[in-house]
């Protein structure tokens, strides 16, 4: 018995650490995806392998150790499959492994490989995850936020919490998102973790060099009273009791089968040295390796992007974060998680349909309609853990043109109705958008586009219909230029002498 | 204005100077003469001296707070930037005016913007929100709809419903506390572009002509003080500036019962004549105030 109390205790010391991650994932893209980089999420597979050279070796490393370890405790997606499983304490049987995940990870590989990112994006299960929450579970969190805040203002009791502003978010993006996750609640309601185990590249990447990992689980020796308990409990199908066989490439260490063994037959341990390489497992090897290598490649892929901008006013290309350095970096490094969606507290930043093609969906964008980039703040490249939007310290993303804001006179107010306004050059940080002499005592608006950040808050705060002055994206992200302050630094100091009055 | 009345009002000046003095006897002086000066001009200390003095001049914070009032401050604090770049009002200046409010019986003391950036980085990188903590005072949100009302301004031509924040319909005292600043659109911002800040939708200002608007705008609920923030000056680059370069420290205030008459003085200072400001002029003719400073009484205070 003593063994059987060791391994559950064993189990539910991994439960709880798997339960944290989730926590604090779900924390993450709730509330503090911007608030500063690094942290668990640049430890995710995918965001880790895209963004270092060495994420897709050291992730192959573990499994060759432990086997599938990664997917035991670091996994969002995998948790919460298994949460939603041990609601109803579904039985399981064993499954033949599926082919199709092989044919998945072939296929995101070569997809990614040549920067095509969608099926990446699509089956990444920390992305994915990403995205559930921003979509489904932050609007109500955020629902329930700001009614709470305002009913305490109501009682007098001001700034103890305060209104978040809602991301803009697409309406078929939620619906395909609570779709994605209706699916997979039921398939793990009944079936424990059937993403892990039939679909999930991460998880079959993990499974090409688990099958004869250093420790794994194993039955020990005679002891196996053939009860099949064992078979019931694995939420990944991957145990045969009648053949006492564990399918290690697909054990995700849950340790359950460890804890419910009623004789002890089973042990985490180091495999025994007579335990041979057949022919498969050599094939299998050489196809992880190869795996492994196109992953290297694919972090060490040059950013090809050719510079380009809008041609015409009616023309206007999509505006990527600052921080990403261009289209092409950030399209093809981009898994689209969402954090940086969650991270923005100007809400402006949507993940979005078309802006980037078909190869983009759900790939975030700039969106102007509801605010505009704050001049202070570099949340969203704390947040991205991939690399597609990479840190920016403040005083480096003040220099940083995203795009470019083009005035187009006869929509303008001022020339229009002969009115005052400059709406447009109050809101720009820069003053690439200033106020130059136009009739009379009226200003017009000017711009200098090699001043101008691309920060749309002159698109923005631009009370016309249709618009005065509009921005549109630049592919490969620019410098502005040096202000000159000729006159030194610091401000004058003049005090007033006489009163002019 | 003729030779005797001139006479009187020389006589009436060295008098008041003189008390200038003796500190605290200017009340005194004024209430003797019968009537108190409506607008200060003070220079040369820091903010919240300048203020103590000014006041003082005018006849004491107890002339427009009374005991158990509720005091609403309108500081301008619609940019994410910090105090040096002086885009909004001195956070020493709103945290002394806060202080003397409650110092002086009010129940309770208000603050709030309809900010243009992100609202909670302006309430907090202003510096105003911990200035008025510090002293006492509320900060409260101006960031949603709900929080205004549509009301109806006698007089406006442009700007005749617009939605104006609740505490302004509520407070019994209203402070405006804006900052002199060089503004691109409007030329230039104190008092009267200020109260911009009170309203929901701040774009109908722009597309309806801004002149117009912020002088239907001064016609709705006129402030009992208005404090202009002359300590530093943005002087170019206006309303947001683009650096420390475009501030000139002037060490001046303006504390003012009318704010025409503020906003005149206060493009004095700035260097702009007042009759070129579109929102100053109409302000005046639409009779918002006046543009008159004389008629309303100047004091003029070097510390």
């Amino acid at each position: 018995m003593t063994t059987r109390k060791r391994a559950g205790g064993v189990r539910k010391t991994r439960s709880l650490l798997s339960l944290i991650v989730l926590a604090i994932f779900i924390f993450f893209f709730l509330f503090f995806a911007g608030e500063s980089g690094g942290g668990l999420p640049w430890f995710q597979a995918v965001p880790a392998s895209l963004r270092w050279w060495g994420g897709g070796i050291l992730l192959a490393a573990s499994a060759i150790l432990a086997g599938r370890v990664y997917c035991s405790v670091l996994c969002p997606l995998g948790t919460l499959q298994e949460l939603i499983w041990r609601s109803g304490r579904r039985p399981r049987s064993y499954v033949r492994p599926s082919v199709l995940r092989y044919w998945i990870l072939g296929g995101v590989l070569l997809s990614a490989g040549v920067g095509y990112m969608l099926p990446l994006a699509g089956f990444d299960p920390y992305a994915a995850f990403g995205r559930g929450i921003t979509h489904l579970l932050r609007p109500i969190v955020l629902g329930g936020n700001n009614l709470l805040a305002t009913a305490l203002e109501e009682r007098g009791t001001y700034s103890l919490l305060h209104r978040i502003a809602q991301p803009s978010l697409l309406p078929e993006l939620v619906l395909g998102t609570a779709l994605f996750f209706t699916l997979l609640a039921f398939w793990a309601f009944f079936r424990g973790r059937p993403f892990c185990d039939a679909i999930c590249p991460v998880g079959t990447f993990l499974g090409l060099f688990s099958a004869a990992p250093l420790a794994s689980i194993r039955y020990e020796g005679e002891k196996c009273v053939s009860c099949g308990m064992c078979e019931t409990v694995c939420p990944e199908g991957c145990i045969s009791a009648a053949e006492r066989r564990i399918e290690t490439d697909r054990c995700v260490l849950c340790l359950r089968c460890l804890e419910k063994c009623p004789a002890g037959a089973l042990r985490f341990g180091l495999a025994a040295v007579n335990e041979g390489l057949g022919r498969r497992r050599v094939l299998r090897s050489g196809l992880g390796a190869l795996a492994a290598f196109a992953v290297f490649l694919r972090a060490k892929r040059p950013d090809g992007t050719i510079p380009a901008a809008a041609a015409s006013w009616d023309e206007r290309l999509p505006i990527s974060p600052p921080g990403s350095r261009s289209h092409g970096n950030f399209t093809e490094k981009c898994v689209a998680c969402t954090a940086c969606v969650s991270a923005c507290p100007a809400g402006i930043i949507r993940s979005s349909l078309t802006a980037w093609g078909a190869k983009g969906i759900f790939q975030p964008e700039l969106d102007f309609s509801r605010g505009y980039c704050q001049f202070g703040c570099v949340a969203c490249s704390l947040a991205c853990p991939t690399g597609a939007i990479e840190p920016l310290l403040l005083e480096e993303k003040q220099k940083i043109a995203v795009g470019k804001a083009r005035f187009l006179q006869r929509n303008c107010i001022v020339r229009k109705y002969g009115q005052a306004c400059g709406a447009c050059s109050e809101h720009c940080p820069t003053q690439a958008v200033r106020m130059i002499p136009f009739r009379g005592e009226l200003t017009i608006p000017e711009v200098d586009t090699s001043l101008c950040l691309g920060c749309g808050a002159c698109e923005y705060a631009c009370p016309e219909t249709p618009k005065a002055i509009t921005v549109s994206g630049i592919a490969v992200h620019g410098r502005i230029r040096e202000r000159e302050e000729e006159d030194g630094k610091g401000p004058v100091v003049a005090p007033l002498e006489e009163f002019p009055f | 204005m003729d030779r005797r009345e001139f006479l009187k009002r020389s006589l009436a000046m060295s008098v008041g100077g003189a008390a200038l003095l003796v500190p605290g006897s200017v009340k005194r002086v004024f209430a003797a003469s019968g009537k108190l000066p409506g607008l200060a001009a003070v220079r040369g200390g820091e903010p919240g001296a300048m203020f103590d003095r000014g006041v003082a001049a005018l006849g004491g914070l107890e002339r427009f707070v009374k005991k158990g009032q509720t005091v609403v401050l309108k500081p301008n604090m619609s940019w994410d930037v910090p105090p040096e770049l002086a885009a909004n009002t001195n956070p020493e200046l709103v945290e002394r005016i806060v202080k003397r409010c409650l110092e002086a019986g009010a129940s309770k003391v208000y603050a709030f913007d309809h900010t243009c950036d992100l609202w909670r980085n302006c309430y907090v990188n202003s510096g105003i929100e911990s200035a008025v903590k510090r002293a006492g005072g509320i900060v409260s949100p101006a960031e949603a709809s709900r929080y205004y009302q549509k009301v109806s301004i006698a007089g406006a031509k442009s700007l005749k419903e617009p939605s104006v924040h609740e505490l302004l319909l509520e407070c019994d005292v209203f402070i405006n506390v804006p900052v002199l600043k060089h503004h691109g659109g409007a030329g230039i911002t104190m008092g009267m572009k200020n109260l911009m800040g009170t309203v929901w939708n701040r774009r109908e200002l722009h597309s309806k002509g801004l002149h117009q608007c912020i002088a239907d705008l001064s016609l709705f609920r006129k402030p009992d003080l208005t404090v202009i923030d002359a300590y530093r000056v943005m002087t170019r680059n206006g309303p947001r500036g683009t650096s420390e370069r475009d501030v000139t420290v002037m060490k001046a205030q303006i504390l003012s019962t009318d704010i025409v008459a503020g906003d005149t003085a206060g493009a004095r200072i700035f260097g702009i004549d007042p009759q070129n400001v579109g929102h100053i002029r109409i302000g005046a003719d639409q009779g918002a105030g006046t543009m008159d400073l004389d008629s309303v009484g100047v004091e003029r205070i070097a510390l």
